[in-house]
């Protein structure tokens, strides 16, 4: 049984082979919940339908839309690397469905349709460097990439992680990062905006972390994700260093209804964030006339 | 393409014959207040072929006002859920429509179905769908269907086409399934005669379209252009957004506006519904995301929106034509002055500094 309920009509079908859910969700498990930082969860989830579960496969970028029963549904990226991860999500309490989610306990079901979404470039980016700029929960739709590109080591150049948020409270995925420091192929720099009592790390704003890291911009890509302020001081400092504005890779946010390229909410410009993103060069989103 | 000609108690006779097998819509008219809609036919005396432009778009049919997609209930108690879909096929006919909104069809049609992703619950009410058009003998006030390249007369997408003549009713044959139909009823044949009959009665009613149509012929191109360009200038989508109420009416009644909404909601038996609706770009929530972030503010960012989507050729590359099929509902509805016939006037204003 294929995920697009057997008639194989859509575009990712024909092309890929993989068959999203499209409009009628699958039920899924809340196997664990995490609390991530003040407001966030994380949501470890399975399929309890094996067969959906062996073909659900996924892009690193891509997005899912998620039902909470009874109160809506809502658009998430999907933070697991493609290959030999645990499905998860990770979500901010913002709103109605947001915080529906958060009352949850484990064994209740959420309807998952997807995975949506061009994804970030893989195959494109081999032999080169990658620098991924976060700021706090921006680092949710890049750590798919980040474990993907680690589980790839030798395909790539210098991998440089620079990651701030308000608070040491606010650092996401803290076990991963732990992790991810003692990784000697992976060059992180974290920092918080104010010193704290018992921190060591760095202090300031990420952008700032691009001097320090001595960040080469020669056959380089850069993933950024994050609020923003934080998102234009962070290019504003690449293209001074001369970084080509295709090598600048981030993901865009719009309001979400189908996911399908149907219901025009994510309009942005001339293309819908849910089927030509959310994933756009910075040259992309330069043309597109709107506010990011 | 094959022509037949036919009786209207033949028309008649088709219609009562295909109620057998599917729901047959047509244009009839409300007795008390004259308005016309196209509907389900009680019977086939209840069709009125002759009838004005419906006041609403026959889309209401393939993709409604408002529609329950999914039904379901979550038990709390043992974490489980039931889920069941709520569209389903059936046969339909829709007869005798207003060639525009045979086109504003076929861009729903290529829209839906023919980009990256299919649209499932469209797809259920369109396949299985019989489409019967009908020429406009003349136009009715705010036509401009000349300008877009829509009617008075249709020429692709149909099974049949119907055109008044003096014998009788011109039926061209348009599709293998309305072959069939021709076939199963050994219709007589139209002569020469009755060709040329139905091109002079198209040219006889494209003579009859009002200046402002006519006029605006090459204009929508040109419009189109500057649209697709960015060359329209930011105090003439002003001028156009400060006239727009936010009210929503062009889209509705727009043959090819298929934005919408989903939302859950809770009916009073402890189930929740799905529920798609048909929204508008034009209001100020239509972007808004948490937090009260909205992308797209000033009411004139939304309305450049509705006309991008109408005329330009990134959108047209879509719909296979321009997104606009000339049914001039919007000027009808309009509070403001900014249906689209006059917003293409005043980009040409623009265009001639006021000479034109
Ligand atoms: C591609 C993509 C990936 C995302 N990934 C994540 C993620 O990994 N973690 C996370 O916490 N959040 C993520 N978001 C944002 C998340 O979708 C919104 O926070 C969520 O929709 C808010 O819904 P709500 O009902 O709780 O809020 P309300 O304010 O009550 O929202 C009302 C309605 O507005 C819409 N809406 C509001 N804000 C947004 C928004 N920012 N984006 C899209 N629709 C919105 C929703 O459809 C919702 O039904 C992502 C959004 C997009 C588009
Ligand atoms: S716009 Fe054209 S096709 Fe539509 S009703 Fe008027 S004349 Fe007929
Ligand atoms: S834009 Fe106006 S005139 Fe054009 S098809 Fe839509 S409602 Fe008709
Ligand atoms: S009908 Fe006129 S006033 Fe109403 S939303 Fe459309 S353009 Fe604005
Ligand atoms: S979410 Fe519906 S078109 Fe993008």
């Amino acid at each position: 049984m294929a995920n697009c309920h057997g008639n194989h009509e859509h575009g990712n079908c024909k092309t890929t082979g993989l068959c999203p859910i499209v409009t009628f969700p699958e039920v899924v498990n809340i196997d664990e919940i995490r609390d991530e930082i003040p407001e966030v969860k994380t949501f470890y989830l399975s399929f309890p339908n094996k067969d959906v579960e062996r073909e659900f496969r996924i892009k690193s970028g891509q997005f899912i839309m998620c039902t909470v029963f009874g109160a809506g549904e809502f658009a998430v990226s999907l933070p697991p690397s493609p290959e030999n991860d645990r499905f998860h999500i990770s979500v901010r309490a913002v709103g109605k469905v947001t915080n529906a989610l958060h009352a949850l306990k484990p064994g209740d079901k959420l309807g998952v349709r997807g995975p949506f979404g061009n994804g970030f470039p893989f195959e494109d980016i081999k032999g080169k460097n990658i620098i991924y700029v976060a700021g706090g929960i921006g680092l949710i739709p890049l750590r798919s990439s980040i474990v993907h590109a680690l589980q790839h080591r030798e395909d790539f150049g210098r991998i440089i992680l620079l990651y701030g948020a308000r608070s040491s409270q606010d650092l996401m995925y803290q076990p991963d990062i732990k992790e991810w420091q003692q990784n000697a192929g992976f060059e992180t720099f974290i920092t918080i905006d104010k010193p704290e009592a018992g921190w060591n790390g760095e202090v300031g704003y990420v952008n700032q972390l691009i001097e320090k890291a001595k960040v080469p911009v020669d056959n380089s890509v850069a993933f950024v994700c994050g609020p923003p302020v934080m998102f234009n001081s962070v290019i504003g400092e690449f293209l001074k260093r001369g970084m080509s504005e295709d090598a600048i890779i981030s993901t865009l946010e719009r309001q979400m209804k189908c996911g399908i390229g149907k219901c025009q909410h994510c309009a942005v410009g001339r293309t819908l964030v849910c089927t030509d993103g959310p994933v756009y060069t910075y040259r992309q989103i330069k043309t597109l006339g709107e506010q990011i | 393409m094959s022509m037949y000609l036919l009786s209207a108690h033949d028309i008649s006779a088709l219609v009562t014959e295909l109620q057998a097998s599917y729901d047959v819509y047509g244009p009839q008219v409300e007795p008390q207040t004259k308005q016309v809609f196209f509907d389900q036919l009680a019977s086939a005396e209840a069709l009125d072929l002759a009838a004005p432009i419906p006041s609403m778009p026959v889309k209401e049919i393939l993709f409604p006002q408002m529609e329950r997609i999914l039904k379901y209930k979550y038990d709390a108690q043992s974490q489980s859920v039931e889920l069941s879909k709520q569209y389903f096929e059936r046969p339909k006919v829709l007869f005798g429509l207003r060639p525009c909104d045979l086109s504003g069809i076929l861009v729903l049609d290529r829209f839906f179905l023919g980009q990256e992703f299919v649209d499932d619950v469209y797809l259920t009410h369109r396949r299985q769908c019989l489409l019967i058009s009908n020429t406009c003998l003349h136009p009715f006030p705010q036509c401009f269907c000349v300008c877009t390249h829509s009617g008075p007369d249709a020429d692709e997408g149909f099974d049949l086409d119907l055109t008044q003549l003096k014998d009788g009713i011109l039926v061209r044959v348009g599709s293998e399934k309305g072959q069939a139909l021709a076939d199963a009823h050994q219709w007589s044949v139209a002569s020469a005669a009755h060709a040329a009959e139905f091109k002079a009665v198209v040219e006889r009613s494209i003579d009859l379209f009002p200046e402002l149509a006519t006029d605006n012929k090459a204009w929508v191109a040109k419009v189109m252009n500057r649209i697709t360009t960015g060359f329209v200038k930011p105090e003439t989508w002003e001028y156009i957004g400060d006239q727009c109420f936010e009210c929503g009416a062009c889209s509705f009644v727009c043959p090819t506006c298929s934005c919408f909404n989903i939302e859950d909601s809770a009916t009073a038996c402890g189930e929740c519904e799905r529920l798609r609706m048909r929204d508008s770009c034009s209001f100020e929530g239509y972007a808004r995301m948490a937090g009260d972030h909205n992308p797209r503010q000033p009411v004139e960012d939304r309305r450049n929106k509705r006309f991008f989507c109408k005329l330009s050729y990134p959108q047209s590359k879509k719909y296979l034509r321009p997104g606009c099929v000339g049914c001039g509902r919007c000027q009808w509805v309009c509070p403001g002055d900014i249906g689209l016939p006059n917003v293409v006037q005043y980009i040409r204003r623009e265009i001639t500094g006021g000479q034109n």
